[in-house]
């Protein structure tokens, strides 16, 4: 086995660019689209036809969030900007809220948390403001009810604006990281598991070259077993994904300052994992191909639709349909990915990892048995 | 040495090797002789224990190779019909994959190499690339790759093909050289002279069987007395093949082609009649030869085709 070990070593000496490349493109496109949504605000569209004091408030209050660019609208022109996917939504105020939209969005919940709590807000507001004005004009007559009532309202707002008038001592452990959806964080690990992918079924896919330049069949009638070229093939494509891949890991952290978590360990055991899922998926998939052309032929469909499925260009978070959910299950990329975003954006600890590096290793059993029976079919 | 009784190998419904037998004798370079497709590499890929037989056995030294066949393989030495070498990497560290994938290492595999580049004669080139070769240095460096762990018996399948004859005389020299150092050699081809040329005994192949075997003389005494006069004609006519069918002392006649191979008893006593014939026929003839019986005409005589159809 040393000596497959040192063949396909000294043969990586001509496919590093192909790393090299591969590990460039995972970095370039999660900069270009981790930073470019990390900064990313939905428009939405505010039809005041309400046209009150309240309604006034209520568009003033909905500016001063970050996680929404509103801007002010008449309804014919939210309904075509809208109708042609310029903006997310649109809110149209009445005698209570409208909001038009083209279709379903994870960000839609989002937007209307926040006008519920917006408004419940307000009312809370409106509300201190009338019992203020109320003890106020029994005290003085002479005062200005609704100068008062208006002046009891902006302080209250004010006082929302500076500090939230209920503090809670959290209960749960303090991670030090931040929770939830962290674009950046998600591009880096997608990008990073995407691109990996290709050199590792294409590493262990050098089975293949070895068939065509029919050394394969010269070292089956050598002294060395079938097990120890398969064996040796794998650690080497093994060890050459775990080093891009914690390469990668690396340069989020030292790059791009991407916090892992409180649990690197955890984040190492999901990679190494997948590593060995995907190498025994590239040895499943050249037994299943008989040359180099065929196998270069499908990996990129095969990667490129199990890595939309799997979450790696978007978050799962935003698919509804159940049988891309399912489907989503099937693949290797989605368990990686949901194994590294809970420590690493989620704020959990390594035994978010435990789950998701069982399934893989799982994933690679199955793959790799397969693998194995079809290459000495072959 | 190694025993071959009644080999088969199929492919589906295909007979490959259809019930052969054989006995290659320490020391000496047997030849198997036969047309593309004959089932030569067939025959040479199951003795290599690459496929398994479909049938029959085969003794290494009195031991059924397929009863433990990593036991068998380091006796082996296998040069493949076709170049199994890795182009990117160098002679020598070619050669070193290969001579560790024998258990050599170390001095041991360094001085083996050496050895093996003096008898194939890749001394000044062994670190430039593979790829860099000339087809006659691929095929020598292939057949180097076989003669590291300095096996028993060398199994070469059609060694020489495609390549200049220079390469080629290099290759027959060094099979010889070999030869004389005592190893075994199974040697294949589907060129007559190589084998003539090598082997001391022979079987040709054809269709999956074996039709002939026996020392070069053994075969060629079997069309003892038989006479080959090749004509080379402008055109032929059937007019002109029914002519020469009906003449007195000629055993067989073939068309390729613009040429007759006419196969006699004696040639010096109708080749006259047989040259008038053709010139009253009309027919322009180019030149005449006339040759002696060789594993060529032993090939027609038995299948009644030549042997690169």
């Amino acid at each position: 086995m040393v000596s497959i070990i040192k063949l396909r070593l000294l043969r990586l000496r001509e496919d590093y660019w192909i790393y090299l490349i591969m590990m460039l493109m995972a970095f370039g496109l999660t900069v270009i689209f981790g930073v470019s949504f990390h900064d990313y605000k939905p428009a939405v569209l505010i039809v005041d036809e309400n046209r009150s004091s309240y309604s006034e408030n209520l568009v003033t209050e909905l500016s001063y969030n970050n996680t929404f660019e509103f801007s002010e609208s008449s309804r014919s022109d939210a309904i075509v900007q809208v109708r042609e996917g310029k903006v997310l939504a649109a809110i149209v105020i009445g005698d209570g809220f409208e909001i038009m939209k083209l279709k379903d969005d994870i960000l839609l919940l989002t937007l209307k948390q926040l006008l519920t709590s917006t408004a419940s807000k307000m009312t809370g507001g409106a509300r201190i403001a009338d019992i203020t004005a109320e003890y106020i004009v029994s005290k003085q007559p002479a005062a200005d009810r609704e100068a008062v009532r208006d002046a009891a309202y902006r302080n209250v707002m004010e006082g929302w604006a500076h500090r939230n008038p209920i503090s809670v001592t959290s209960a749960v452990a303090d991670t030090g990281a931040e929770s939830g959806y962290d674009s950046l964080k998600h591009s880096m690990i997608g990008f990073s598991l995407f691109f990996s992918m290709y050199t590792m079924v294409f590493g262990i896919g050098t089975i293949l070259y070895d068939r065509q330049y029919k050394t394969w069949q010269r070292m089956m009638i050598t002294p060395v077993s079938k097990a120890s070229v398969l064996g040796g093939s794998m650690i080497v494509t093994y060890s050459a994904g775990a080093f891009q891949l914690g390469i990668l890991v690396l340069a989020g952290k030292f790059l791009l300052g991407i916090d892992w978590g409180s649990s690197m360990t955890g984040i190492l055991l999901v990679a190494a994992a997948f590593v060995f899922a995907t190498t025994s998926m590239g040895l499943l998939l050249s037994g299943l191909v008989k040359t180099q052309a065929q196998l270069s032929s499908i990996t990129p469909v095969l990667l490129t639709s199990t890595s939309m499925l799997g979450g790696c260009m978007w978050p799962l978070d935003i698919v509804n349909n159940k049988i891309l959910l399912f489907l989503a299950e099937l693949t290797p990329q989605k368990w990686a990915i949901q194994g590294m975003e809970s420590i690493a954006s989620k704020g959990m600890g390594f035994e978010a990892a435990v789950m998701p590096a069982l399934v893989l290793v799982a994933m690679g059993l199955i793959f790799s048995a397969a693998g194995v029976r079809l290459v000495k079919q072959a | 040495m190694l025993k071959v009784e009644n080999l088969e190998k199929n492919f589906g419904t295909i007979k490959a090797v259809d019930g052969i037998s054989f006995e290659v004798r320490k020391g000496e370079v047997f030849g198997l002789l036969g047309p593309n497709g004959a089932g030569k590499s067939t025959t040479i890929s199951v003795i290599s224990t690459l496929l398994p037989p479909s049938g029959g056995v085969i003794l290494f030294e009195g031991k059924d190779i397929f009863a433990d066949p990593k036991a068998i393989q380091r006796k082996l030495g296998v040069v493949p019909q076709d170049i199994a070498l890795y182009p990117t990497l160098s002679g020598y560290e070619n050669l070193s994959f290969w001579g560790n994938l024998y258990g050599l290492s170390g001095g041991e595999l360094k001085k083996r190499i050496d050895e093996v580049c003096e008898i194939i004669g890749l001394n000044g080139r062994i670190k430039d690339r593979v790829d860099k070769y000339s087809g006659g240095m691929k095929r020598r460096l292939n057949i180097g790759a076989a003669l590291l762990h300095m096996p028993e018996l060398l199994i070469m399948d059609e060694p020489t093909v495609g390549i200049d004859p220079q390469s080629r005389n290099h290759i027959l020299d060094t099979v010889l050289a070999l030869s004389r150092q005592g190893m075994t050699i199974i040697y294949t081809s589907h060129y007559m002279e190589e084998v003539e040329y090598l082997c001391s005994r022979i079987c040709i192949m054809d269709q999956g069987r074996i039709i002939a075997s026996g020392s070069k003389d053994e075969l060629v005494e079997m069309i003892s007395g038989k006479t080959m006069i090749g004509l080379q004609m402008e055109s032929i006519d059937q007019e002109l093949l029914n002519s020469l069918g009906s003449m007195e002392g000629i055993d067989r006649i073939e068309q390729q082609e613009n040429q007759i191979q006419i196969r006699c008893e004696n040639a010096d006593l109708i080749l006259a009649d047989i040259i008038a014939r053709v010139t009253a026929s009309g027919n322009h003839l180019r030149s005449v030869a006339v040759k002696k019986p060789n594993l060529e005409a032993v090939f027609l005589h038995l299948t009644g085709k030549a042997l690169r159809d």
